[in-house]
């Protein structure tokens, strides 16, 4: 028995034959021992779902109960659309942590602007070139820097010592 | 759109950091400086007596243009010296003054000479001459 006869079977099982193919078949399962068995199993199946399939029924009307759910989900889509509802305090924090935050930052940029030095500004060059002023008319000040061991030497001498004590000059910045 | 670069509470601990290292640097630049000046004896000749310098302020002192090549102690003295604050010191037959101008920086006033403000970092050294014969000043930061 091949797969078209055995749904000719279902289908005449289902009532959905024409009537002359349905005496075929008929006739065809009372020659055949095996279609006949087919067949019997078949019935068996149906009936046997038949009598499984649960048989609701519904207590109102068909198009009361649709109703009803439509008129559910209706009630529940505006809910979920509506944002939660934000306190003061949150509102508040919202704001005011960022605002404290820039409040904080500008602070601590004018702390450290009015409290670093006046020289910070200045590139540490300059900060380490020294300043020299002397205390005679007649004086003067040699400077040399050692930048690489930070070392500033400031030599003062006065014009007219220069000849009776030329051993206190360095010797190399005559 | 709920897309957030920076939270408000990393914002704050950002900016209270940012303070409190604001507050810690004006605070290192007002401490008081710890110093040390040395009256330092120059001559060609090995010392027989005397402290020879340190090897670091000797190696600092090499290295400029002066025509001695040793350098012994005559006498030392530590001071620590609070922002805008003086202090005067004698040293051999010399008169200064070491004023704190704050930021690690210092205003050395030798008495009959003159005035230098210059930056006094630890590691950096500022010399100048005396009124001794062939010895120089020699004033530092101490670690």
């Amino acid at each position: 028995m091949n797969l078209e006869q055995q749904l000719k079977l279902q289908a005449f099982l289902d009532g959905e034959l024409p009537e002359r193919e349905a005496r075929e078949i008929l006739s065809w399962t009372q020659r055949d021992g095996v279609a006949a068995a087919l067949l019997a199993e078949l019935k068996n199946t149906r009936q046997a779902m038949a009598k499984s399939e649960p048989h609701l029924s519904l207590p109102e009307a068909r198009e009361f109960f649709w109703s009803k759910i439509e008129r559910e989900i209706q009630r529940r889509e505006p809910v979920a659309a509506i944002a939660p509802e934000v306190t003061l305090f949150t509102a508040l924090r919202r704001w005011l942590l960022p605002a404290v935050a820039v409040s904080a930052l500008v602070i601590a940029g004018m702390i450290a602007h009015f409290n670093v030095p006046k020289t910070a500004g200045a590139t540490v060059a300059d900060a380490d070139t020294p300043t020299v002023e002397t205390t005679l008319a007649n004086s003067d000040a040699t400077t040399y820097r050692d930048a690489s061991e930070g070392t500033t030497l400031v030599w003062f001498s006065v014009a007219a010592d220069d000849s009776s004590v030329p051993s206190k000059t360095p010797a190399a910045i005559n | 759109m709920n897309t957030k670069f920076f939270s408000a509470t990393r914002l704050v601990c950002a900016a209270l950091f940012f303070f409190l290292l604001a507050g810690a640097s004006a605070h290192a630049a007002d401490k008081p400086l710890k110093l040390e000046a040395q009256l330092i004896l120059c001559s060609n000749d090995a010392p027989t007596n005397g402290r020879p310098v340190t090897p670091e302020i000797e190696k600092k002192l090499k290295r400029l243009p002066l025509k001695w090549q040793h350098y012994s102690v005559v006498s030392a003295q530590t001071f620590s010296v609070a922002k805008d604050e003086s202090k005067p010191l004698v040293l051999g037959k010399s008169e200064l003054a070491v004023k704190n101008l704050g930021g690690e920086r210092v205003e050395v006033t030798l008495v009959g000479h003159g005035k230098i403000t210059q930056s006094l970092r630890k590691g950096q050294m500022l010399v100048t001459n005396s009124n001794d014969d062939a010895c120089l000043i020699v004033v530092r930061q101490l670690d």
